[in-house]
């Protein structure tokens, strides 16, 4: 109670303003991060389980068993199912073959059905999300549909022996490369009209896919269940493949945001330790008062515990607040302009960013404040006695310490936090040093300098503990801004690298040997760039070292190929490419890198493998790693040449075809009916749509940073303050012009800024060095322009905000000044 | 007799980087309940030294201090604090008031630290008796500095102490202003039934109280009439 009043009163008189804002902005940028990389990752993951519309599926040429449904309810996995088939599709006298797709009313379980009235609509504002799926007695078609059978939309179309009407055209949906897709336009329809239609007999070509969504753990679960009662007619489809090639993508970019977060935590740390040092001085003789009012220092360190818990519970409260609406309004951004609609954020980054208040303040207030209560009462009476602070050493350690959980417990990359926080270290030393080092150069060229500058020396030179503590929180801030532009821009040109503009858009799969000359004849006499063709057999891996191999890992048939020339996103990491290697008698594999550690596979390894009944084994030559967001055919076990020949290969390749070609599709098709193209053109829009998405919370980040910033920056400068406006107060007294004063302060931290300036360019490319060659492992390069730019910029923005912060140090009037001062 | 305060044998030495410096050596001094001394002296004779040993502020080297029948030798800083809350109020040369709290609040703040229920009311009253029942919700800096030392007297005497402790209490006024502060002071003692120790280098203050000693070069000596020793 009495705490709260005291609460009050500290808040009222404005000393603990700049505390409570710099907590609010350390959880602001906690909860911001913390809640839009839950909803991203959440996102990801529904994009990429949308090109399923589930997170995993049954295929079959049967219709699931109704028992399985009674364990998927009680296992909390929800389900749907859809029915593939190719069927003659008649409007008057025009008939064509598509590939039907029949919908329970609740599919897609995971991603949506786009849909329009207008045809071949790319216009955003004619497309909509549909709700639902096709009311039964209703169809909804591909555009393209619609001129060959010559009707419009509202007219009715026959599909088997049942009339339906086209309502709707469907511009995108989930799993729009079905297995039927290729052959003829797309059309969907409801189940409930499927047996109407009559279209499935005995031995007709049916797809059956029993779609399932759920929860990890749940499905998990579920899934244990299910595969011992699969039939060798069914198969399990899961989305790793396309998973895989979008978690580069948003590993870098969860990264950087961690990054972000450090530093913004860190700068709103170093506010708050600095607002909290400035307290901790305006509250000595407060102490010493209570003490000789008869306080007891125990009551004294409760009366200021309760406050500061208060404050941070407000203060949290607060910046959970403003993080969370700043992050809902970037992801309305996102959604108006990417069409994407971010997943739900979890109750975890809630909870996180409401514990990072309290936290952050016993790692960067509470070790300043710590002395507090041993203020001696006699202080009272002797004003002059200097009152010990604690030793810094203690405060950096529980400042790293809280970094360091929060990093860890939130970021989930504690390498990534001790390694910023190693080069911090390193770099906390050197800006100490060199600011020392600097002041005590300018000591000499100051003296000769004007009356302005004497003077701005002066005032630099009489608070030099503070003048190198602000010279190190100007410098340190400075430093994690510039840090984190550069890496974001080098990480935008690095994604934009990875998905260039004419990457591979359609992947070609099916090709016969027989046709493979005449197949590259016809690429070539259209002029498309194709990539080199792999020869490609499925086969299931299934013992290593003849031991049976893992069961969790790679429970599915793999492409496998073999080729004498390694494509250029494919490097080599361990052991002899071909050229190299030594056969002993078995044929050489060489696989990728990651899956052989989570198979436990090493060099030398023999592995065995099932191949339509076959078996084959071979010897690992060596590891690869490979780039997936390359959307190259990529394969995890490449064998060595002529090693597959015996298992009837089918060739596989990738090309890109601009959006005016996309019709070489049909010439292809027609003249190769067994060749299976897929759409690329899907996923890479997706990888664009989340890098953009990535790097619009980047930016967002920056800004809270920026803002941090600035906060360390009022309170370094405040600290002084008071000393300031009594020294003011006095020359004006004496008779000192106001110009010359505001003149002097210009100077004066036009100067600490400069210097802060050169010393963090000089900390950034240091931190950048680690960071690009250790964390991001992008190329390392210097950054001239930032080494003229940051000092100048530094010296302008550091002297207008101290300027600004000392404005009224110089224009109240002396005698006010000289009184407050008693 | 009881004594409210008596110190034997008292003596305070502080290491210095010059050294070790003897501030005060061999005071005894008894203090009766009710009574009102005056400690003169020299600047840096030791005066505020000596204020802060017998109110235990400070430990000292030599000696020791009993309060209100307390040993304070025998107590921890916590213990001394409780004594100080008990039987102790203070009025300093430099106010010492909150800057940030009204003038209210400042002589509220003693008595919330107790517990009180009604510290709102009592404290108006004793700002009332000093004469600033106008000027509750102003801040210091608002007021003048008689003003301010009112606050300071009304927020030593709010809380009924036994033995208030006065260091050159007018220091920073002009005579006339320090004059009436004097009165009220004495007004209040008087009224209240207070053990007064006073610093103060005016002897014309230091002739209103019962008892007036001298400390020269940290030794006691005693003027006046009533030696008690
Ligand atoms: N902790 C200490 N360390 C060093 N010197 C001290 C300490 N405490 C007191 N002194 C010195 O002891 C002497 C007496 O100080 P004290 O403040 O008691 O004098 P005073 O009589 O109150 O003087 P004034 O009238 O100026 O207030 C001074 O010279 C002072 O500098
Ligand atoms: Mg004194």
């Amino acid at each position: 109670m009495l705490a709260w009043h005291l609460l009050w009163r500290n808040w009222r008189s404005g000393e603990i303003k700049l505390l409570a804002v710099a907590l609010a902005l350390a959880v602001t940028v906690v909860s911001a991060i913390a809640l839009f990389t839950d909803r991203l990752e959440g996102t990801l993951l529904e994009q990429s389980n949308s090109l399923l519309g589930a997170d995993r599926l049954v295929k079959s040429n049967q219709a699931h068993k109704k028992e399985w449904e009674v364990q998927a309810e009680r296992d909390d996995v929800s389900y749907s199912r859809v029915a593939h088939f190719s069927s003659m599709i008649f409007a008057g006298d025009e008939m064509h073959l598509a590939a039907v797709k029949a919908v329970a009313n609740n599919y897609p379980l995971r991603g949506y059905i786009d849909v329009s009235t207008t045809p071949f609509a790319t216009d955003p504002a004619l497309i909509e999300r549909a709700q639902g799926v096709p009311a039964p007695g209703e169809i909804w078609v591909d555009s393209r549909l619609l001129p060959l059978l010559h009707i419009e939309l509202g007219e009715s179309l026959q599909v088997g022996e049942h009339e339906l009407v086209a309502t709707k055209v469907v511009v995108s949906e989930p799993d729009g490369s079905g297995p039927f897709s290729m052959m003829g336009a797309r059309i969907i329809m409801n189940w409930e009209d499927l047996a109407k239609t009559r279209v499935i007999q005995p031995g007709s070509r049916v797809e059956y896919q029993w779609l399932l969504a759920g929860s990890s753990s749940d499905m998990n679960a579920f899934m244990s269940w299910l595969e011992p009662q699969l039939s060798d007619h069914d198969e399990v489809m899961d989305i790793e493949n396309a998973q895989r090639r979008l978690q580069g993508t948003l590993q870098t970019g969860r990264r950087f945001l961690v990054l972000a977060a450090i530093m913004g935590v860190l700068l709103a740390g170093v506010a708050i330790a600095l607002a909290a040092r400035q307290f901790a001085e305006r509250h000595v003789n407060q102490v010493a008062l209570l003490k000789s009012l008869g306080t007891s220092s125990q009551r004294i360190r409760q009366l200021y515990l309760v406050q500061l818990l208060l404050l941070a519970t407000v203060a949290s409260l607060l910046g959970l607040a403003v993080g969370a609406g700043l992050q809902a309004l970037i992801a309305q951004i996102v959604h108006n302009i990417y069409q994407v609609t971010m997943a739900k954020a979890t109750i975890t980054p809630f909870i996180l960013s409401l514990l990072s208040g309290p936290l952050a303040l016993v790692g960067f207030a509470l070790p300043s404040l710590w002395f507090l209560p041993k203020v001696p009462p006699i202080k009272v009476l002797r004003q002059e006695l200097s009152v010990s602070k604690g030793a810094v050493g203690w405060q950096i350690a529980m400042a790293s310490l809280v970094l360091v959980i929060l990093v860890g417990v939130f970021g989930r990359d504690l390498t990534l936090g001790v390694t910023v926080l190693a080069a911090l270290a390193v770099v906390g030393v050197l800006t100490g040093g060199m600011a020392f080092g600097l002041l005590a150069v300018g000591k000499k060229a100051g003296a000769q300098a004007g009356s302005r500058w004497r003077l701005a020396w002066a005032s630099i030179q009489r608070r030099r503990g503070a003048s190198v503590l602000q010279v190190v929180v100007f410098a340190t801030a400075i430093m994690l801004l510039l840090t984190l532009t550069i890496v974001r821009t080098s990480l935008i040109e690095e994604w934009q690298v990875k998905v260039p503009e004419n990457a591979p858009n359609h992947f070609l799969i099916n090709v016969a040997p027989s046709e493979v000359d005449d197949f590259k004849q016809l690429l070539a006499d259209d002029e498309l760039k194709v990539e080199p063709l792999f020869p490609m057999v499925r086969g299931r891996l299934t013992h290593i070292d003849g031991e049976p191999k893992p069961e969790d890992t790679l429970n599915r048939e793999a492409s496998l190929t073999w080729t004498g020339e390694l494509s250029e996103d494919n490097e080599v990491v361990a052991g002899q490419w071909w050229d190299t290697w030594q056969r002993s008698q078995l044929p050489g594999v060489s696989v990728e890198h990651e899956v052989a550690e989570r198979l436990g596979i090493e060099l030398g390894s023999q592995l065995t493998f099932s191949i339509g009944g076959l078996i084959a084994q071979a010897e690992v030559a060596s590891f690869r790693s490979l780039q997936w967001e390359s959307l190259r055919p990529n394969f995890y076990f490449i064998f060595e040449p002529g090693a597959l020949d015996d298992y009837a290969p089918m060739y596989m390749t990738s090309v890109y075809l601009p959006p005016e070609k996309k019709q070489f599709i049909n010439t292809l098709l027609t003249r190769y009916p067994t060749i299976v193209v897929l759409e690329l053109d899907r996923i890479i829009n997706q990888i664009r749509d989340i890098v953009a998405q990535v790097s619009d919370g980047v930016g967002l980040v920056l800004l809270m940073v920026l803002l941090g910033g600035c906060l360390v920056l009022i309170a370094a400068v405040t600290g002084s303050i008071d000393a300031r406006k009594q020294e003011a107060g006095l020359l004006r007294a004496l008779g000192a012009p106001r110009r010359l004063l505001v003149g002097s302060i210009w100077i004066e931290f036009a100067l600490l800024g400069f210097c802060a300036g050169f010393i963090a360019v000089v900390a950034s490319e240091a931190l950048l060095l680690g960071l690009q060659v250790y964390v991001f492992r992008v190329p390392v390069q210097p950054h001239y322009f930032y080494w003229l730019a940051t000092p100048i910029a530094g010296a302008l923005f550091v002297s207008s905000l101290g300027a600004i912060s000392c404005r009224h140090s110089v224009t109240t009037p002396p005698a006010t000044v000289l009184r407050e001062a008693l | 007799m009881a004594y409210m305060i008596q110190a034997t044998e008292l003596g305070k030495t502080v290491t210095t980087s010059a050294g070790d410096l003897t501030i005060l050596k061999d005071i005894n001094l008894r203090v009766v309940k009710g009574e009102s001394l005056a400690i003169t002296g020299a600047s840096g004779s030791g005066k505020s030294t000596l204020l802060g040993l017998l109110a235990g502020l400070d430990v000292p080297s030599a000696g020791g201090v009993e309060l209100a029948e307390i040993a304070l030798n025998s107590l921890d800083e916590e213990g001394r604090a409780k004594v100080r809350a008990d039987h102790v109020g203070f009025v300093f040369q430099s106010f010492q008031l909150l800057p940030g709290l009204t003038a209210l609040e400042n002589v509220m703040l003693p008595l919330e630290l107790r517990g009180d229920r009604d510290a709102h009311d009592q404290a108006s009253q004793y700002l009332q008796r000093v004469g600033l029942g106008e000027r509750l919700s102003h801040y210091p800096p608002q007021l003048s500095g008689g003003e301010q030392q009112r606050v300071a007297i009304a927020r030593a005497f709010a809380c009924k102490p036994d033995i208030l402790f006065a260091d050159e209490p007018t220091g920073n006024l002009d005579s006339t202003t320090g004059h009436t502060i004097n009165d009220l002071l004495f007004e209040l003692n008087a009224e209240m039934g207070t053990t007064l120790v006073l610093i103060t280098h005016e002897e014309r203050l230091a002739n209103r109280c019962a008892r007036q000693v001298q400390l020269a070069a940290g030794e006691l000596m005693i003027s006046g009439s009533a030696a008690v020793e």
